[in-house]
């Protein structure tokens, strides 16, 4: 990478680690934030600066770090004419914006977050118009949609700026979604996720068969960010907005996004039909309609988002017309309307700021109460109606003169009469916002005296005029920018030269017309709003609140229906899915013929089937009996187990077994606080439904395993086999491939555990807290149980126990890498351990002295088993991997030490601390049942006797 | 493995065959729990303890060295069974005696399953 490629991925970086200052550094002040927010700013604008010469000689800098090599995702960036006419415009308005904001922003607003979003912001936008990846550029594309939501919805309090943030995100994000999978498709014709690749595949991905599909799918993009009819409406409600935010979304960054987006992949989808019919078409609508409904809105902010989502058509429209002239007129149209933009939005905040009110109909007679924002006001105005000597007429004379010569459907007149009203309209609305503002008489019920705001608050505006001027005056001066920006967008060289006479040409007689046409509008204005007032409009928020309350209502209707909190309904679903799937596998996969034949089954082996099957269907028919249930689902695992064992899975075995005892223990306290009896509450109908469900899915299973059974499938045990000493150390191959092969899947498994043994937690909290501990008070549970809780027997034999299994657990443990055994049965034994104590003295008596909360334990668990998976990095090793080596210590045998046992130590404390953490939940119940606390291990301890007799 | 060995070893394994079966075909056959309790007891200890024995000796005269894995299950068992009993006995009693046919207990303390343990609040 280039020296100008680091500096590139510093600007694309600067704005984001800036973000991070403003927000916490709010008490420092307005002006320290805004500081700290101009600071990463100018720097990022100043290294683009110093870009910049290189860009404009016509290279092209790249800078290129690998991500996700594997999906193509690279965090690559490069600055061409086109990203550099972007990143300027981004960076440049965005210092006037924080400056402007630092002054229109009142103290109670809290500014250190506002700055915060704006880097954020203005971050995502950067990475966009810089990313060579689409990938990387769809991820900053929604980074957009959901920084703007943050900017949109920045005064919180305010509804109407909650709903529009919600209306921008859900528009811009399903068009975000929209075209996620537009580049996808791009992608995958171009057979690469960088841009500079595609765009030198322009040929072959428009003869491709998913050109169409892309194309939409990018323009449904596009559309929905540079708010194009019909998904125009989210913009001006985005207005609710603070100012500073409205001028930087609405002029220089967020819509302008989507014609980023149309220039880039210029070169790559233009020139076809297609291209043109949808993008023009598409773009002149929305300017008159934009610039019809402009010119009625009575909001200052309401008439300027009318005007942009106007020329946001016109930019649009000129992209769509594929020519290079319109796009080098779409280029300078982009300058154009910033400047003259921006400076509007800041007008009209300057406005609102000073007279407490953006209502048209309340203002007038500004100039001479507010003379500098007039001038300001006046001449951004006129360039954006298109009056010679400012910039806004000399792009719009380019746009008339490319609609003069376009035919539309075989029409000659189409285009260029629809871009004439356009401009006619914009001339109208234009005016409209001089006049009726800061012309005619002075009133005297302003809400708010008004005069000139600070110089901080009018140098942005101001600087931005000039610019408006200079550029009007002195058009050659933008000829180098717009020329590498155009050579850029149509990847051909161009040399436009930008000027204002053109001599007499039908676009000069259309502009004559536009303006001659716009003063008559304005003229006839109040008979003119009277009638648009009282004409039916369709009310596009009301469409699209209507739009979203039927989504939400289908959503919530499919949402209970298959998510109603009945657990038989998801299992239902989640087997019918299961079965439905493996079918269709089934089906699809034509299956080889058998290549083994049965084995012979041993009397002893046919007895234990028999009894599983037994006690399977004898399940079925006492299940409503609780207790004896239990006992049957007992017989069931260790008929399970046994099996384990004679199919040579020892691990299994004793992981079964050991599951069995602790579930069968738990469940047996659970039973304590039950009914014996589990009321019958189902029909026959249902059962039936449900018998056919389970034998589907159960046989189904069946038939997979034995189909499995009866082939020679290579699985992936051979490798493990092969591996396991070599590569892991460890001669038990399942015990290697928890702690090892799959050690990431098991590190997963634990923290499931852990956080499974929380939730029961939880969950038995806010039970007790509710109804059930009403119930569980009352509820009587005497009528058998027999005085002697803590029998003296029991608790001696459990403390004599003790040690005995706890020796046993380490043992497991120990030899777990090479026999079987590991932390996960040895876990379950101690947990077994300490489950007897629990019994026979009590779960109070046992509690209180234990030293180590289980919460504790599982976390520590994690942290162990994370801690030597990261400890792999510190030798440059992926996550997890793992070590070993062989130590002799006489006088004991050599024996060996595996990072894997630490990992192990981590499996073992979560299992344990989950078990007892489940087992204190369901503890916590026989407190709220009344159970009294013992201060004494066991009930009657005769060792007290014999010492009370030696004392006395 | 020279024929006392085997021989021992087959002798264990019958004793325990039998006692196991005896115990199982008492399960069946007695009358009660109480009379049934002794079966599977002696089923327990004596017919497990001879397979366990038949294990260490076998294991011993192939590998020449004492296993005492069995040791270990014989001590579990050895303090388990009785414990069970013990239980099954209790559950007995409170499911089919009422305190008023039982005789008087001989300690201090009355019958543990329907008198308060001592130092319990509701001791009398």
């Amino acid at each position: 990478m280039s020296h100008e490629g680091y500096l590139l991925l510093f600007i694309a970086v600067l704005p984001f680690v800036g973000a991070l200052v403003p927000g916490v550094m709010i008490r420092a002040g307005r002006t320290a934030c805004a500081s700290f927010a101009a600071v990463p700013t100018a720097l990022a604008f100043i290294l683009l600066l110093m870009l910049a010469p290189s860009v404009m000689r016509g290279e092209v800098i790249q800078a290129e770090l690998e991500w996700l090599p594997q999906l193509g995702l690279s965090a690559s960036f490069f600055l061409d004419g086109l990203g550099l006419l972007f990143a300027g415009m981004i960076l440049g308005v965005g210092l006037l914006i924080i400056l402007y904001a630092r002054f229109y922003l009142s103290h109670e607003d809290p500014v250190g977050q506002f700055y915060t979003y704006l880097l954020l912001f203005q971050g995502a936008m950067l990475g966009i118009v810089l990313s060579d990846n689409i990938l990387l550029l769809l991820i900053f594309w929604e980074l957009t949609s959901l920084s703007s939501f943050l900017l949109i919805g920045y005064w919180k309090h305010l509804p109407e700026g909650r709903q529009g943030a919600r209306m921008a995100l859900a528009v811009t994000g399903a068009g975000g979604l929209a075209m996620i999978g537009g580049m996808l498709i791009l992608g995958s014709i171009a057979g690469s996720y960088n841009l500079t690749d595609i765009l030198e595949q322009g040929d072959a991905i428009r003869a491709s068969d998913w050109y169409m599909p892309a194309l939409i799918l990018i323009l449904l993009g596009a559309f929905t960010k540079s708010a194009q009819f019909p998904f125009h409406f989210w913009l001006p409600h985005a207005m609710a907005a603070p100012t500073p935010v409205s001028a930087y979304l609405h002029s220089a960054t967020m819509v302008k996004a989507g014609v980023f987006l149309l220039a880039r992949m210029w070169p790559v989808l233009s020139g076809t039909d297609a291209w043109f019919y949808i993008v023009a078409t598409t773009g002149l609508v929305t300017m008159v309609l934009g610039a019809l409904i402009a010119l009625f809105k009575d909001d200052l902010k309401a008439l300027l988002a009318f005007s942009t989502v106007s020329h946001l058509g016109l930019l649009t429209m000129l992209l769509g017309f594929g020519t290079q002239a319109a796009a080098v007129a779409a280029v300078f149209h982009i300058i154009n309307h910033l400047t003259f933009k921006a400076a509007l939005f800041m007008t009209a905040g300057i406005v609102d700021h000073e007279t407490h009110t953006r209502d048209i109909k309340r203002l007038g007679g500004l100039r001479h109460l507010m003379p500098v924002t007039f001038v300001i006001g006046t001449v951004a105005a006129l360039s954006m109606a298109g009056i010679p000597l400012f910039n806004g007429f000399l792009s719009k004379e380019m746009m008339l003169e490319e609609a003069s010569h376009t035919y539309w459907a075989g029409s000659a007149y189409a285009v260029p009469v629809m871009a004439t009203i356009g401009a006619l309209l914009s001339v109208a609305y234009s005016l409209r916002f001089i006049s009726h503002v800061f012309l005619g008489p002075q009133r005297d019920d302003y809400p708010h005296k008004p005069h000139d705001p600070p110089f901080g608050m009018w140098a942005s505006p101001g600087l931005l005029i000039v610019l408006v001027l200079l550029i009007g005056v002195a058009p050659f001066v933008a000829d180098g920018i717009v020329a590498t920006a155009a050579s850029a967008v149509t990847g051909a060289e161009l040399h436009p030269h930008l000027k204002i006479w053109h001599g007499v040409t039908p676009a000069l007689w259309m502009s004559v017309a536009a303006v001659a046409g716009g003063v008559v509008l304005l003229s006839a204005h109040a008979p003119l709003d009277r009638l648009w007032a009282a004409a039916p409009r369709p009310e596009a928020k009301a469409i699209f609140h209507r739009l979203v309350a039927a989504v939400v209502g289908f959503s919530r209707w499919f949402t209970e229906v298959t998510h109603n909190g009945a657990i038989s309904r998801y299992l239902a679903i989640f087997t019918l899915a299961s079965v439905l799937v493996g079918w269709m596998a089934y089906r699809g996969s034509g299956l080889p013929l058998p290549t083994r034949g049965l084995l012979p089954v041993p009397p002893v082996i046919a007895v234990g089937w028999i009894l599983l099957i037994a006690a399977t269907a004898y399940v079925v028919v006492v299940h409503h009996n609780r207790f004896q249930s239990l006992v049957l689902i007992g017989i069931i695992g260790l008929m399970i187990s046994a099996g384990f064992v004679y199919l040579s899975a020892p691990d299994l075995a004793l992981t079964q077994i050991s599951v069995e005892t602790v579930t069968i223990m738990l469940l047996l306290l659970a039973l304590n606080f039950m009914p014996q009896m589990t009321p019958k509450e189902s029909s026959m109908g249902r059962k039936l439904r449900d018998a056919i469900i389970a034998v589907a899915a159960g046989g189904s299973v069946g038939a997979l395993a034995y189909a499995f059974m009866l082939r020679d499938v290579e699985t992936i045990s051979d490798y493990h086999l092969a591996n396991s000493y070599e590569g892991g150390g460890g001669t038990n191959v399942v015990n290697v491939i928890l702690v090892d092969f799959r050690g990431y899947d098991t590190y997963g498994e634990i923290i499931v555990l852990g956080i499974a043994g929380f939730v029961i937690y939880a969950l038995m909290r806010a039970l007790l807290d509710g109804p059930a501990a009403r119930r569980l008070r009352t509820l009587e549970f005497g009528y058998n149980i027999s005085k002697d809780r803590h029998p003296l027997m029991m608790v001696v034999v459990t403390r004599v126990l003790m040690p005995i299994a706890v020796v046993v657990g380490i043992y497991i443990f120990l030899r777990g890498h090479n026999q079987p055994g590991g932390g996960f049965v040895a876990g379950l034994v101690i947990a077994i351990a300490l489950l007897m104590q629990y019994m026979a003295s009590g779960f109070f008596w046992t509690q209180a002295r234990k030293k180590i909360e289980y919460h504790t334990l599982i976390g520590i668990g994690v942290v162990i088993a994370g801690l030597t998976g990261a400890g792999a990095w510190l030798y440059a090793r992926p996550f997890l991997t793992s070590s070993y080596t062989y130590v002799h210590w006489p006088p004991i045998e050599e024996f060996e030490l595996a990072t894997a046992m630490l990992f192990d130590l981590g499996v073992f404390l979560t299992v344990l601390g989950a078990v007892m953490l489940m087992l204190y939940s369901l503890s916590r119940i026989a407190r709220y049942a009344g159970e009294t606390v013992n201060v004494e291990p066991m009930d009657y301890d005769p060792g007290e006797r014999a010492e009370e007799k030696v004392e006395a | 493995m020279p024929f006392v060995v085997e021989l021992l070893i087959a002798i264990a394994l019958v004793i325990s065959g039998i006692f196991g079966l005896v115990g199982s075909f008492g399960l069946i056959k007695l009358k009660d729990t109480v009379q049934r309790l002794h079966a599977p007891t002696k089923a327990t200890t004596l017919g497990v303890g001879g397979v366990l024995v038949a294990s260490m000796i076998y294991f011993f005269a192939k590998t020449g060295n004492v296993s005492i894995h069995e040791l270990m299950i014989t001590v579990f068992l050895f303090l388990t069974a009785p414990i069970t009993a013990n239980f099954i006995a209790k559950a007995y009693l409170a499911k089919n005696t009422k305190p008023d046919e039982l005789p008087g207990a001989s300690g201090d303390f009355g019958w543990s399953i329907y008198d308060d343990p001592p130092g319990s609040d509701k001791a009398g």
